[in-house]
């Protein structure tokens, strides 16, 4: 039997690149971390920090353009960056499954709901497609679609942007993988659904005991749901935390600034306060610390070296404020 | 759905009155003399003109002269065709087959081979399998018709002696005319076969082998460039990154989820050009001699046969209206999201 603390997935210093007409423009450099079995980790991040690419490197779904140019992605002693194609198969949507961010294009406009679902289950397990069809149903239900029986037989464009989520949840479920990979999943809903799919996915993750990475802009979203938080800018990882701590007490001035930066719900303010500047241009950052020319804190050193991840009470947070605690 | 194709046959007839008019209007620009003297076979008969012509009230007012004509259309009789000797029904009935059996066999190669070239362009974009799919494609592109019909007469024909051009055979007229030979859908390469006679459906066969090949390359070179781009397009789309994500094979994901979509533009070319064929292939038929109803038109036309052009005119409408309904309805079958109201 797997242990509390067994490590599912471990991603080790991964790198990916686009290829470009300029030339390869590196957009992930070295990320490092351990999701451990039945844990949430949230990857934090703003647009262009490398976080979707990430989520698609872990099931080596990137484009063409983008690839992996080093580091590991194991997943129980395979490294799924150079597993054969055919074993990479095996894995995916069995043992690893993932969910999109536009729920609604991310499912066949042409085939029944059941036939997408059904497919799924064909694909890994050895059944008559009569037992497939009654376990399709019985996960529409188990995600909260009424009368799926009938909803079996509809197409895509007969369902809501929540209601495709639903179906792609209930398609990543389907065969109890061990680890979901959610890629913004709540961003093209409206506030409302957004919650109702986030408890959902927090619900069902809890039922099966399985893990999830789940990429997200938004910290809110993350409150609920992560037990970690790794937090993504320009590339790198600037900050990563048991979600709990890092709520309490952000170290690196960039989740600082994230976290100040949500509208408090309580109170009233007339400005929120923001994060001055843009993140780096992928293939341009600072010679120092990349968030340092944003940074109300830099140093000259901040500037001129870049900083190490540093460790303390099992955190990891990469600013040379941290040197030394 | 029902009620659309109601409508669309109501339809119909506006199409069809719309077309004998204009036709019958401009046929009107010939003199009543030239429209009887097609009727008179003999020339010692040409006394007899102003005879015919007031037989056939041919100097009658159009609207007259066109009502007269559409009241023996709905009678079922569209007149005596002289450039084909028989009345035009019956040339309709005797020429049309043969051309739906041509247009029929040249949609099925365009279809399979377009299909096949362009989906292997797509999934090996810019390897050497597209290079060569696409400059096949562009080759039959830019090659006219009428040439690339004299070369394969020439070569295949011509050196080799493979295939036959012209009519068919004086064995397989003998016997098509013949009373033992039973017509049952009047395509004679399944009645040929119906009626177990190997020797007429192989001369059939030879003789469609080379107007079908012409005919295929113009449209196969749009069908390969269509499907390509349409498989590259739904390729890049989210529902075929699901679909890899979800384990399944290349094939699934390839054929099963991309080309289920990406089919859907092929389905509206393919059918606008079997509709094409059947009206229009006026050129190849005449290259060929095929005796089909494309070069049954151009006689008429040749020799101002009035009767006959007007009834080629009015089965070509027909036949668009009901091609354009059929591969509405088709849609409707690959794509869910359509719905004829």
């Amino acid at each position: 039997m797997t242990q509390p603390d067994e490590p599912i997935l471990e991603v080790r210093d991964l790198k990916i690149e686009f290829s470009t007409e300029e030339g390869l423009l590196p957009v992930l450099h070295g990320l490092s971390y351990t999701l451990s079995k039945g844990r949430v980790l949230a990857v934090v991040g703003e647009s262009g920090s490398g976080k979707t690419v990430h989520a698609l490197s872990i099931l080596r779904l990137l484009p063409p353009t983008a690839h992996i140019s080093g580091g590991e992605i194991r997943y129980k002693g395979k490294n799924l960056a150079t597993l054969s194609r055919a074993e990479l198969r095996k894995i995916r949507g069995n043992k690893i499954s993932m969910i999109f961010q536009d729920p609604a294009a991310s499912l066949n406009p042409v085939l029944t709901i059941g036939e997408q679902l059904t497919e799924t289950l064909l694909a890994h397990r050895k059944m008559s497609k009569e037992a497939a069809r009654a376990r399709a149903a019985e996960l529409l239900e188990k995600v909260g679609i009424a009368d799926a029986e009938k909803r079996l037989r509809e197409y895509p464009f007969q369902f809501s942007g929540g209601m495709c989520q639903r179906v792609m949840i209930a398609m990543a479920l389907a065969l109890e993988p061990d680890v979901l990979v959610a890629d913004e999943p709540t961003t093209a809903l409206d506030v409302t659904v957004q919650a109702q799919i986030l408890k959902l996915i927090k619900q069902l993750q809890r039922q099966s005991g399985m893990s999830a990475v789940f990429i997200t802009h938004n910290l809110a979203v993350v409150a609920g749901i992560a037990d970690d938080v790794l937090v993504l800018y320009a590339g790198q990882c600037m900050e990563q935390a048991p979600a709990a701590e890092l709520f309490a007490r952000p170290l690196h001035p960039y989740t600082q600034g994230l976290l100040s930066s949500l509208a408090p719900v309580h109170e009233k303010v007339d400005i929120l306060p923001v994060i001055k500047g843009h993140p780096p241009v992928p293939g341009q950052l600072p010679k120092g610390c990349s968030f340092a020319p944003r940074c109300p804190y830099a140093t000259d050193k901040c500037r001129q070296e870049r900083p190490p991840l540093f460790e303390e009470n099992g955190r990891f947070t990469r600013c040379w404020l941290r040197e030394g605690k | 759905m029902l009620n659309y194709i109601v409508r669309r046959l109501l339809l119909l007839p506006l199409v069809v009155l719309g077309v004998t008019f204009l036709l019958f209007f401009l046929t009107q620009r010939l003199s009543p003399e030239m429209r009887a003297s097609l009727y008179v076979k003999d020339p010692r008969q040409m006394g007899s003109l102003e005879e015919v012509i007031r037989q056939y009230g041919l100097r009658d007012n159009v609207f007259k002269q066109y009502g007269r004509w559409l009241a023996n259309v709905a009678k079922g009789d569209l007149g005596y065709s002289p450039s084909a000797n028989m009345p035009v029904a019956q040339a309709i009935k005797e020429y049309l087959p043969a051309t739906i059996q041509l247009a029929f066999v040249t949609i099925l190669f365009v279809v399979f081979f377009g299909v096949w070239f362009g989906c292997g362009s797509a999934i090996h974009k810019d390897e050497w399998k597209d290079v060569v799919a696409r400059l096949i494609s562009v080759g039959g592109f830019s090659l006219p018709i009428f040439v690339l019909g004299l070369l394969l007469l020439m070569v295949f024909y011509g050196q080799l002696g493979w295939f036959a051009p012209g009519g068919y055979s004086v064995h397989t007229d003998m016997i098509i005319h013949s009373g033992a030979f039973k017509t049952y859908t009047g395509f004679l390469l399944i009645d040929s076969l119906l009626n177990g006679n190997l020797r007429v459906f192989w001369d059939v066969l030879s003789h469609l082998v080379l107007p079908a090949v012409t005919l295929c390359i113009g449209s196969f070179a749009l069908m390969v460039r269509v499907m390509r781009s349409s498989m590259l397009e739904e390729l890049n789309k989210d529902y075929v990154r699901t679909a890899r994500a979800k384990g399944l094979t290349k094939w699934q994901v390839v054929y099963k989820h991309a080309g289920k979509n990406a089919i859907i533009p092929v389905i509206t070319l393919a059918s606008i050009q079997f509709i094409r064929l059947l009206g229009g292939t006026v050129i190849v038929e005449t290259i060929f001699d095929y005796p089909g109803i494309g070069r049954f038109g151009v006689i008429a036309a040749q020799q101002l046969d009035i009767a006959g052009i007007l009834g080629f005119s009015l089965m070509v409408a027909v036949l668009f209206v009901l091609g354009n309904l059929l591969s509405d309805i088709l849609y409707t079958a690959v794509d869910p999201r359509i719905r004829l109201e």
